[in-house]
């Protein structure tokens, strides 16, 4: 009881100071057993973005590329860090030539041994778009997206690295992301290539 | 930590230990509201809410009372806020925050008439750092910005009334938009610090409009030396009303003068703290609120008798020129039964007005509204409570209680008038002089498993009598939450809150009830944690399930949103 009244009150201190919650770093245990950053790796994709669903008729097939780093973890868990760019052209009568979009996603890559080399992986993701337009119509259709909007929303991602020399490894990957937008949810399938070099 | 606030804490605790819910990140610092239903939580912007616990007894909210631990809250018109939190960050560290509610159009917008788009979606923003020590000094800066709950045709009416921008950044128009820095002294004796910032701020006030206060600049010192704690406040407050071409100023300066009592006198009978609150403020021009006699003087005492382990009297008292506010309570644990852990309680608060430190007027189209009212109210409580472990995993309580209350404060509405979407009201805030009577109970299972798991199922519900057409809320009468924070390999949290309230009613603010509907409510935090960089990357996502709906009169959306955080430790 003593336990849970301690544990029930750290939760309640850090309620209370909820912008101050590092007392994980006070857990030795944790930190010992801590793997995280034990291998580094940075990476350049590339790819193709094909929207789904209602958004076929809105938006063309576009190419993407982007940066991105995976660190140890768990044993079988990569965090993953990417930013991407595209820039996507209307398919319907939109006053502007395209979007500027930036896409930022944070997640984690599971190595499950029975599926080895698939690498299964998941996260949160983000997309800042700016349209590529001079003047600003807001009424016009596609006229939101000449100031700045952002949407969240969440992808699962397929990796499969076919090729490995030292440090380098390259391989295929397929995405499906989901961003929540309004009035209906937005659907896009990624497929690329992507490029890595282990750091340590 | 300075002692006093020490106790501060550990008396919060106290207060909260039956309202034990999931580790959600709240979007800002203060906004732990808008995850909350064990009792009537209404949100009406990050600057203004109605937040009362079932079972707390009365029907006031907890930011209408003042009391001793909420001497670094932000007095927002007649509230104590949390918000917009000047509360340095204790570990040195950097840290960045942002999200949106959910709902944007993105390329939904290629498809979509415009006539047919869904009102625009807006952003949170913050940023900060604290500095390790330098020889005991260290430096910090925050920059925060909540564009939630501001973006519906109220957002039109708001800009009318401002000249210019009214934010740090973009065309939102949020309710707050704060930034401030300075520099601190930590060793073992000293803890202080000098902030220095500015910052936006929309006030609503009793006649229910939002009012634009542009602090330019505000500043706040804070020294906590053995067992004194000091607070200065200097605030240079600019008023507008674009609309109108009036404008006006205020200097105020603020804070407390405290004396807690040390360790030794912790570990005695008897314990005392004693203390000074303060404001001076200096009205040019149209201010819209006004502090009789420009000042308020508020010293109080504080003091805590335990005659035994299982036995203790808590009494605060303060008393000025104007008013006086006394709240008391005793606890006894039944001793044959201490493994049940049951014990017997009774409060009691009583005083002239909730909060002494507030303004006292408030000036509204050539009306005054008072906002004392003649007489006392008075607040009786009495509980039972009893928290008990079946075996090391699984525990489960309840608390009773039976409150009355005479004299409650409430508001007399003389007449309502429409200007654009609003409704305001003229009147002066008055008392129910007649009993409102209730009965509560709360009932909770914990189950815990190591630290990988603790769950919490919480039920309640509260009766109330008395005339209930002249409360201000008529709060929810029942609640239900699952609560569940699971911690993964040390290094993963997913803390998760599922929970329904019924419905709440606003009766004053309006002609006819406001009517909050009652509904269903998830909200999840992901955390990765890495506990040997002190590094912690979060989502979270907040009032998922439950219909989007206006929680207050004259308010704005609670609509879903996600946000994300990244926070790194020096």
């Amino acid at each position: 009881m003593k336990k849970f009244i301690t544990i029930l009150t750290l939760g309640l201190v850090s309620l209370l100071h909820a912008e101050d919650s590092f007392e994980f770093r006070n857990d030795s245990v944790a930190v010992k057993e801590d793997i995280s950053f034990s291998h580094f790796s940075v990476f350049l994709e590339g790819g193709e973005i094909y929207p789904m669903g209602d958004l076929m008729d809105a938006v063309e097939n576009a190419l993407y590329g982007g940066i991105g780093v995976h660190y140890t973890y768990w044993d079988n868990v990569d965090g993953v860090v990417m930013f991407q760019y595209t820039y996507f052209k209307p398919r319907t009568d939109i006053y502007y030539d395209g979007v500027h979009q930036f896409m930022g996603r944070v997640g984690a890559d599971w190595k499950w041994p029975v599926i080895r080399p698939v690498v299964l992986g998941a996260g949160f993701t983000c997309s800042w778009t700016r349209a590529d337009a001079e003047q600003i119509h807001y009424e016009k259709r596609g006229g939101t997206l000449t100031d700045n909007e952002t949407e969240f929303g969440w992808y699962a991602r397929i990796s499969l690295p076919v090729f490995k020399f030292k440090e380098y490894s390259a391989g295929f990957h397929v995405s499906w992301e989901q961003l929540w937008t309004l009035p209906k949810r937005s659907n896009m399938l990624y497929a690329g290539l992507t490029l890595e070099r282990s750091i340590w | 930590m300075n002692s006093f606030i020490n106790k501060i804490i550990i008396s919060a605790l106290s207060v909260s230990l039956t309202s034990a819910f999931a580790s959600i990140d709240p979007e800002m610092e203060g906004m732990e509201v808008v995850s909350r239903d064990d009792g009537t939580f209404l949100i009406g912007s990050p600057t203004f809410y109605f937040d009362r616990a079932l079972g707390a007894g009365g029907i006031h909210s907890e930011s209408e009372l003042w009391t001793p631990r909420k001497l670094h809250h932000r007095l927002l018109f007649n509230r104590l806020s949390v918000l917009p939190s000047w509360n340095p960050i204790e570990t040195p560290s950097i840290w960045m925050k942002t999200g949106n509610e959910l709902g944007d159009l993105i390329y939904q917008d290629f498809l979509t008439e415009s006539k047919e788009r869904p009102i625009n979606r807006t952003p949170i923003l913050e940023g900060g750092f604290r500095t390790p020590l330098f020889h005991g000094l260290w430096a910090t800066f925050r920059l925060f910005q909540d564009d939630h709950y501001c973006f519906y045709s109220a957002r039109a009416y708001r800009m009318n009334q401002v000249d210019g921008s009214f934010s740090y950044f973009g065309e939102n128009w949020p309710m707050f938009s704060s930034a401030y820095g300075g520099l601190g002294f930590t060793n073992d004796f000293v803890n202080a610090s000098v902030l220095a910032g500015m910052e936006y701020i929309w006030i609503f006030t009793e006649s229910s409009r939002w009012i634009p206060v542009q602090y330019k600049p505000r500043i706040e010192a804070r020294a906590d030396v053995g067992n004194f704690s000091t607070t200065f406040v200097y605030e240079n407050a600019e008023y507008q009303n674009y609309r109108k071409k009036e404008s006006g100023e205020r200097k105020e300066v603020n804070g407390s003068i405290v004396y807690s009592c040390g360790e030794n006198c912790q570990r005695g009978m008897l314990q005392l703290s004693a203390g000074l609150a303060f404001r001076f403020v200096d009205d040019d021009g149209v201010v819209y609120t006004g502090l009789a006699n420009d000042r308020a003087l508020w010293p109080f005492l504080e003091m805590r008798v335990r005659p035994s382990e299982q036995l203790k009297f808590d009494v605060m008292f303060g008393v000025n020129d104007r008013d006086w506010l006394v709240q008391d309570s005793v606890e006894y644990q039944i001793p044959v039964l201490e493994k049940m852990k049951i014990t017997l309680g009774a409060k009691n608060m009583s005083g002239t007005r909730l909060n002494p430190i507030a303004d006292t007027h408030e000036y509204f189209d050539g009306d005054t509204i008072s906002l004392t009212a003649n007489g006392k109210m008075n607040l009786l409580q009495a509980f039972v409570r009893f928290d008990d472990t079946l075996t090391n995993f699984i525990g489960f309580g309840l608390r009773g209680s039976f409150w009355a209350e005479h004299g409650a404060e409430t508001f007399e509405a003389d007449k309502y008038v429409k200007d654009g979407i609003y409704t305001f009201r003229h009147g002066d805030v008055s008392r129910i002089n007649s009993w409102i009577k209730a009965v509560t109970g709360e009932f909770w299972v914990k189950l815990w498993y190591k630290d990988l798991l603790r769950f919490t199922a919480l039920t309640g519900f509260e009766r109330i009598d008395g005339k209930e057409k002249r409360f201000e809320v008529n709060p929810s009468e029942f609640f239900v939450s699952f609560n569940a924070d699971w911690l993964i390999k040390k290094t993963f949290r997913i803390s998760h809150s599922l929970r329904y309230r019924s419905d709440a009613e606003w009766n004053l603010r309006t002609n006819d009830p406001f009517v909050v509907k009652g509904d269903w409510y998830w909200d999840a935090t992901f955390e990765q944690r890495f506990p040997k960089y002190g590094i912690s990357l979060a989502g979270t996502i907040i009032q998922a399930l439950g219909r989007e709906m206006i929680e207050t009169p004259n308010g704005e959306y609670s609509r879903i949103r996600f946000f994300c955080t990244a926070k790194k430790a020096f």
